[in-house]
């Protein structure tokens, strides 16, 4: 029983110390409205142009399908920490020097990240319930109908999302933003899944699950319905089809087995990820360099005595420190913008300016609209780590007592950071400006420039204001994806998808990046106030 | 140069109280601030190094308020928190070269600054290497040179020696002597003998209050002719420390030599020895407590 109690302890220790902390309550307020957003119509369910009667069996596979769709994708940003946080904290070090098993620890912190995310889905069961209520399209209630999708659906899949993230953690190279950004992805192919495969049983999300079990319903209660089904957000055109009854997914024992072997696959992946945890072996994760010179030093024999006659004096190297000049303290701005950029690109190996650079002389042989679109699109994916370290490198690090305890961070350093995100975006993306100026498309230039104003204003506010690069990471590639991916008009800030309506959009995200900086601004004089 | 800290209070969320009414003046030298952990030394720290704000009271350098002025202090101030981060990426050379900028040293001034502070911290033969892979000593000799970077007026070093080997700590002592001469230097520790090699004055602190300030030998005439060596079966020692203050005890053959802090001679035999500050110390702090737990009683 031993190892059971360790995972409980475990479990439990890591879940009050989230829960007790105010962004717990932040992660709630987004099941709240992730709860009212299924109620008041900003997300429905619909099949083709239709959604069905609210009744018990579609408010609970709708609400539990938005849980499990948008809590799979930002759910796993939310508890993708709990090792990360033990690190930090160095209670890993402490914990590493008892006899915790490395599975028995990850165990522990699935149980915890599966704890969280199912307060999240509790808080939306609630939100059904009341759902039916307020909507009273259909009186009657039928609990099963309401709570089981829940059940079977929601969270198998919050077991698979939290043992993704513990994996994620589990692996050095999927741990920072690469994880984050790859998260999106996967998450993507994940939802898309069944349907490419044409296998049901690789449907974790359960989409298309229910998509089959209401066909029938739908063809015989819509009219004119063919095919499609999707998960809308903020689409107006949904109309209710007052023929269509759907009596929910009928339980057999198959599906409850195969929606249940989803918490099999995810206590295995955990499994999985104990060959690869380093159990806080700084060694493990150390950089090779560091390892090349720690060999160099030689050890004296052990076991051997010093022998010496007369007490020798240490030899005393130099203390002598030349006073600083009365105008040394006075360097210009550029001196701190350099310093920002070499380190904001510090660390990065060579393959990695090979593809920027590629890219860039891409966008200068490509044909404009090719350099100006997917080039550029491309081209502003690439350096998302870089950006998503603005206001979030002092917290990573811990270095903002020595920081704020400088002079003139606001006027000097907070600018020279937000400047060289900027130049960043304009260095990577240089091609396609230069294109665009010399096709003489001023429109197409402004709304480039808004483009790379706009990214790392971005990244500096959410950094600022969150402390982790992770709600950027996330949010900006959902946003690229939707707009310069997808060509999204609107969405796409770099502005190629936006056609006639491109300037407008470009003095949109223009003024969107001045209210970005200027909360960053905000946020960051109140750190520095001790606020 | 004058730095006055007039009636500071900091009251934590859950009205938890780190400093009540602190209040201390202070000229060019060396302060060590000495108190048992908790007592809210590094709470004073932050506060003068403009990181936090006072709930009460005000921080005045050389007649400017810190809250309203804080880059009059930051221009000139050296910090060396207890706990800090550096860069993994970056070298010694290059993260001292980053704060430099950040500091507003201009190239030519940072990198010969650079230059004598990596050898005055004995770290000019890794200056180029990754922080990443440096220890926990090699990072604290980098903050150190970070603090001294913009060559600072008011020096504040919280807990300084904390990972250094004693070779790098006697290094360390050498050089905030030197330093003292035409800066204010505030030296934070529980560390005695650091505080007993450099410090020119000494504030004691205890339960956010400032018990102690003076000299360090008007701290030691407290309990000059009160410190004795005692010698005893190492059995009687639990009975020893039941009625008598005992700073230090080491064992030898012919028994347990206890050093214990008493107004009389605590045996007939004991032998009566020259105080130390560890004594001072330690006396001070016991009766602070017993005025304070008979304060409580009343």
């Amino acid at each position: 029983m031993r190892p059971l109690r360790v995972v409980y302890a475990m479990a439990r220790a890591d879940f009050l110390e989230r829960v007790r902390r105010y962004s717990y309550l932040v992660t709630l307020l987004f099941a709240v409205y992730l709860g009212y957003a299924a109620g008041t119509g900003i997300i429905s369910l619909r099949l083709g142009d239709y959604r069905g009667v609210y009744t018990s069996a579609w408010i609970g596979a709708m609400v539990s399908l938005v849980a499990t769709t948008f809590l799979s994708l930002v759910g796993f940003y939310i508890v993708k920490n709990a090792v990360d946080r033990d690190r930090q904290t160095r209670v890993g070090e402490i914990l590493a020097a008892t006899p915790l098993t490395k599975s028995s620890y990850l165990l522990g912190k699935l149980l915890s990240n599966f704890a969280v995310l199912a307060s999240m889905v509790a808080v939306l069961a609630v939100a059904a319930v009341a759902m039916q209520i307020l909507a009273a399209e259909d009186r009657t209630f039928h609990i099963g109908a309401l709570i089981l999708p829940f059940l079977f659906f929601t969270l198998p899949a919050m077991a698979l999302t939290a043992a993704m993230a513990l994996l994620f953690e589990a692996f050095r190279f999927l741990r920072g933003g690469f994880g984050n950004v790859l998260w999106f992805f996967l998450w993507s192919f994940g939802i898309a899944l069944p349907a490419v495969t044409n296998h049901p049983q690789l449907d974790p999300s359960g989409l298309w699950m229910v998509y089959q079990s209401m066909l029938p319903a739908a063809h015989a209660g819509i009219p004119g319905y063919k095919e499609g089904f999707s998960l809308t957000i903020a689409d107006k055109s949904v109309r209710v089809a007052t023929g269509f009854h759907w009596n929910g997914v009928e339980w057999t024992p198959e599906i409850v087995i195969l929606r249940l072997a989803w918490i099999a696959v995810a206590i295995s992946l955990v499994l999985c990820g104990t060959w690869f945890f380093d159990r806080f072996d700084p060694a493990r994760s150390r950089q090779k360099s560091g390892a090349r010179s720690r060999r160099k030093g030689a050890a004296a024999p052990a076991g051997v005595a010093p022998e010496f006659s007369t007490v020798q004096a240490p030899i005393v190297t130099s203390t002598h420190l030349t006073p600083l000049a009365t105008g040394a303290r006075h360097s210009g701005s550029w001196r701190i913008l350099v310093a920002e950029l070499r380190l904001a690109l510090k660390g990065y190996r060579w393959w990695w300016y090979a593809v920027a650079g590629g890219l860039l002389i891409a966008q200068f042989a490509a044909p404009l609209d090719v350099a100006r679109g997917p080039l550029l699109a491309v081209a502003w994916l690439w350096p998302i780590l870089v950006w998503s370290a603005l206001g979030t490198r002092e917290a990573r690090f811990g270095t903002e007592q020595l920081l704020f305890s400088c002079a003139r961070i606001l006027p000097r350093q907070f600018p020279a950071a937000w400047m060289a995100g900027i130049l960043v975006a304009a260095l990577t993306g240089l091609g396609a400006a230069v294109r665009l100026a010399l096709a003489g498309q001023s429109i197409g230039l402004l709304a480039w420039a808004a483009g790379a104003l706009f990214i790392p204003s971005l990244a500096l506010a959410l950094g600022v204001w969150s402390g982790t690069s992770k709600f950027f990471e996330g949010l900006y590639v959902a946003l690229w994806y939707v707009g310069p991916l997808h060509r999204v008009p609107g969405i796409d800030f770099t502005g190629s998808a936006n056609g006639p309506q491109a300037g407008r959009y470009a003095l949109f995200y223009l003024g969107v990046a001045a209210i970005l900086v200027g909360a960053a601004f905000f946020r960051r004089a109140r750190q520095l106030r001790g606020a | 140069m004058k730095l006055e800290i007039e009636n500071v209070s900091k009251t934590y969320r859950g009205n938890v109280a780190a400093l009540r009414g602190f209040r201390l003046e202070l000229g060019p030298g060396v302060l060590g601030l000495l108190g048992p952990n908790g007592a809210g030394k590094s709470t004073l720290m932050r506060i003068l190094a403009t990181i936090t704000q006072p709930t009460a009271g005000r921080v005045l350098w050389n007649g400017t308020d810190i809250k309203h002025a804080p880059d009059a202090l930051r221009t000139v101030l050296g910090y060396l928190p207890q706990d800090f981060g550096i860069y993994p990426n970056l070298s010694a050379a290059e993260f001292l070269e980053y704060l430099a900028a950040v500091k507003g040293l201009d190239a030519a001034s940072a990198r010969k600054r650079i230059g004598e502070l990596l050898e005055l911290v004995n770290l000019a033969d890794a200056a180029r290497r990754p922080l990443g892979g440096f220890s926990g000593g090699m990072r604290q000799r980098v903050g150190i040179a970070q603090a001294l970077l913009n060559d600072p007026q008011l020096l504040i070093v919280d807990e300084p020696t904390a990972g250094l080997d004693p070779e790098e700590r006697v290094r360390f002592r050498n050089l905030l002597s030197e330093l003292s001469g035409e800066r204010i230097v505030i030296l934070s520790t529980h560390i005695v003998s650091d505080v007993e090699a450099v410090a020119t004055d000494i504030a004691l602190i205890a339960q956010g209050q400032l018990i102690v300030h003076g000299a360090p030998e008007a701290l030691l005439a407290g309990v000059n002719g009160k410190v004795w060596e005692v010698v005893i079966p190492s059995g009687e020692l639990p009975a020893l420390r039941q009625g008598h203050l005992v700073s230090s005890t080491a064992h030898r053959n012919d028994g347990v030599h206890a050093r214990v802090v008493a107004d009389a001679p605590p045996r007939p035999d004991a032998r009566q020895l020259e105080p130390s500050l560890e004594d001072a110390y330690l006396a001070t702090l016991a009766a602070h407590r017993h005025a304070a737990a008979a304060e409580a009683a009343v």
